[in-house]
């Protein structure tokens, strides 16, 4: 008889321990928490990121010192379950800077501006309630911050004040950085469209549609917008009517099937687009009519950080941490370093003086030498 | 080729894209692509279901014979064992018969849950996950990415009305009310009643933090399983049973009976010529298809035991009748 209830007991406990460890390891499992993928913007000598602690860092580039690091985002309760006592808030896109402010969107759905020597908050948006997520960047242009949110809408708002200059209301998420040239503001959206907006009336000039949704941030060059989309098409577009120069598909060696997405920014050269895609490949495309002029370079991983332009070399992080420099005389590519092996590289690249800094997604901040590839680590938190 | 790729490969890539796929063509509503490719699964996986629900109820209807040989044999393990083969040998049924289709259905569940998991892309690193999975047919990158609303529901995020974590515990404690066994023995009562309330209260408190669409399948897949169950095993189970088999006069005498046979020292001879179930269940073994292995050979039981499978018999035409 007692074997029998111990038995019983026995599998009870059983029972419960599975429930329990069901119970955490779904709930861990499912509970992939936004991290964030701030990259660095450059002012002064002093780098300016988003930390996947939630904060708004300032690195003096001089010394790779932290100056300042201020937590924006407040993290909010794991829910259980999970080793995390707390989640940090995230931050994706690149801050901002304008003469002693910063600006910084957080994905828990507010914008700052921040002292850029003391990192005192100045203001933030909404000063009550939060907007959906804010996945992109903001920018500033003659006194006032644009930036896009996963509402669908453009906001732009007094840099001084924070106060609410005007909305323009897309079809669909925007995870995209804004591009301004004289008064016209360009941004993609989940709505497969590229818009131009007035500056000062925030009303629409035009919209270009694609088969995909849009997350690049676009080019400027020569009078000519430079778009990829999730249609795995990278599109030229005449900035002042909205209407499509050229368009290059993204293709196999076969030529007959498209690849992948485009999500990171391109950069440009010399009359050449560098057109990085998720396929892990880089198109080089003529700027004025979209033909291949050499081969791509394939990184072998996807490209979701956007590369940068260090004097006439592109440097470029794949997914996986490899870092290169493609030489844009040549079109040859050479593999500077690798950083550790678990590390992913989705954030922006940004530079200064022939450094490269590339902040990972263990948060870890390196200073990559653009020539020699030596790196050093930064520690941001 | 790792084993991680191989599974993409045969298992996720397929499945996201069906599912990014059948949300395009159902208007976008990712909400409804979630329930139609639930029903899809489960309707291919059918045969398997089936074979697996009957050989549960068979199971479970063999149960009041272990119970017997367990007593019986409780200080000769070796014996034990031998005599419980015998004895699921002779019923023409295996444990593998339940826990085989069950397997096979388990990576296809993995990958469905899995799937829904990435085309939901909670979070910005989730959806830029999600670029690797996708087949190059140009519908799947037009329709990424998916419109999660639905209903009430944001797919992404849990239900803050809570309904959903209620529909997800409801559906899943009728399924498993109406495949639970009656049983006299009080201990084994309490563990049915704790299995009954611990797995639907653990998947409600679940889908208070999961995403709305895996919570949507769940209550799709319950819903499924519960009209299933219906079909195959007869009715409501043990959903209604447990409410008719109240004290009436009746169904005292014929518990009396049932444990005055039970009682009866078994004799060898009688656990080989055949096993005895209560009239609930004997419903179910008929209806897998397995009666006709376990037919009343007769002579193995008393008189008395005859006049209950009669009366049994007549109980099940007026239950069909109220049906």
């Amino acid at each position: 008889m007692w074997f029998k209830r111990k038995g019983i007991w026995l599998g009870v406990i059983l029972l419960l321990l599975v429930a329990l460890l069901g119970t955490t390891v779904l709930g861990c499992i499912q509970r992939s928490q936004p991290k964030g993928w701030s990259g660095g913007t450059v002012a002064d000598g002093t780098l300016f990121l988003g930390s996947l602690e939630g904060k708004l860092v300032a690195v003096d580039i001089s010394n790779e010192t932290r100056l300042w690091a201020v937590l924006l985002e407040t993290p909010a309760p794991a829910g259980g379950g999970c080793a995390a006592p707390s989640v940090p808030g995230a931050i994706y896109g690149n801050p901002a800077v304008d003469g002693e402010l910063v600006y910084i969107g957080g994905y828990s759905g507010k914008i700052y501006a921040v002292n850029s020597n003391s990192g005192a908050e100045r203001w933030v948006y909404p000063r009550t309630g939060k907007l959906k997520p804010i996945v992109g960047g903001p920018v500033v242009s003659q006194g006032k911050v644009y930036i896009g949110g996963s509402s669908g809408k453009v906001y732009a708002l007094d840099a001084a004040t924070g106060d609410n200059e005007w909305e323009f209301q897309t079809g669909g998420e925007i995870w995209s950085t804004p591009a301004i040239v004289d008064e016209t503001l360009y941004i993609g959206s989940f709505d497969k469209k590229l818009y131009a907006i007035d500056t000062i009336t925030g009303k629409e000039k035009w919209a270009f549609e694609t088969q995909g949704a849009i997350v690049v941030v676009p080019l400027i060059y020569d009078d000519t917008i430079y778009i990829g989309s999730f249609d795995r098409h990278f599109y030229a577009v005449e900035a002042t009517e909205g209407k499509q120069i050229w368009q290059f598909p993204a293709t196999d060696e076969d030529k007959n099937k498209p690849e992948s997405w485009f999500w990171a920014k391109p950069v440009v050269y010399n009359n050449v687009i560098y057109a990085p895609c998720l396929d892990g490949k880089i198109y080089i495309l003529d700027a004025k009519s979209g033909e291949e002029l050499a081969e791509p370079i394939d990184v072998g991983s996807p490209i979701a950080s956007s590369p940068i332009l260090v004097d006439s070399s592109i440097i470029i992080a794949s997914e996986e941490g490899k870092v290169y420099s493609l030489d844009t005389a040549s079109n040859q590519v050479r593999e500077l370093t690798s950083l550790k092996e678990e590390e992913k590289v989705h954030a922006p690249l940004s530079a200064s003086e022939g450094t490269v800094f590339i902040h990972t997604d263990e948060d870890t901040l390196y200073a990559v030498d653009s020539e020699t590839g030596a790196k050093r680590e930064l520690y941001i938190e | 080729m790792g084993i991680g790729e191989v599974w993409d490969l045969i298992a996720m890539r397929p499945m996201t894209n069906v599912l990014i796929v059948l949300s395009h063509q159902l208007a976008g509503s990712l909400g409804w692509a979630i329930i139609v490719l639930t029903i899809i699964i489960r309707a291919a996986m059918l045969p398997l279901t089936l074979k697996q629900l009957r050989a549960t109820k068979a199971m479970q209807a063999l149960q009041p014979k272990i119970v017997e040989l367990q007593k019986k044999y409780a200080k000769d393990k070796q014996r034990l064992g031998a005599e419980q083969m015998k004895l699921y040998k002779e019923s023409g049924m295996s444990p593998a018969g339940c826990m085989v289709p069950m397997l096979i259905q388990m990576p296809i569940w993995i990958a469905l849950y899995w799937s829904i998991m990435k085309v939901l892309a909670a979070t910005p690193e989730d959806f830029l996950g999600l670029s690797r999975y996708l087949y190059s047919w140009p519908v799947v990158y037009s329709a990424l990415p998916l419109e999660s609303i639905f209903l009430w529901l944001n797919l992404a995020t849990p239900d803050h009305l809570l309904l959903l974590p209620l529909l997800v515990g409801g559906t899943m404690w009728v399924q498993q009310k109406m495949v639970t066994p009656t049983t006299a023995d009080p201990q084994q009562q309490a563990q049915g009643r704790m299995m009954l309330w611990m797995m639907p209260l653990m998947f409600a408190f679940l889908t208070m933090q999961f995403p709305s669409g895996l919570a949507l399948y769940w209550v799709a897949s319950n819903i499924i399983t519960i009209a299933i169950q219906y079909y195959v095993t007869g009715g409501w189970g043990g959903l209604v049973s447990a409410r008719a088999t109240k004290p009436t006069g009746k169904d005292k005498k014929y518990k009396e009976r049932i444990v005055r046979v039970e009682e009866t020292p078994p004799e060898h001879e009688a656990l080989e010529a055949d096993i005895v179930v209560p009239s609930s269940t004997q419903e179910g073994l008929e209806d897998a298809g397995l009666g006709d292995k376990r037919q009343d050979r007769g002579g193995s039981y008393p008189k008395s035991l005859r006049q209950v499978r009669r009366r049994s018999g007549r109980g099940r035409s007026r239950r069909s009748k109220r049906r």
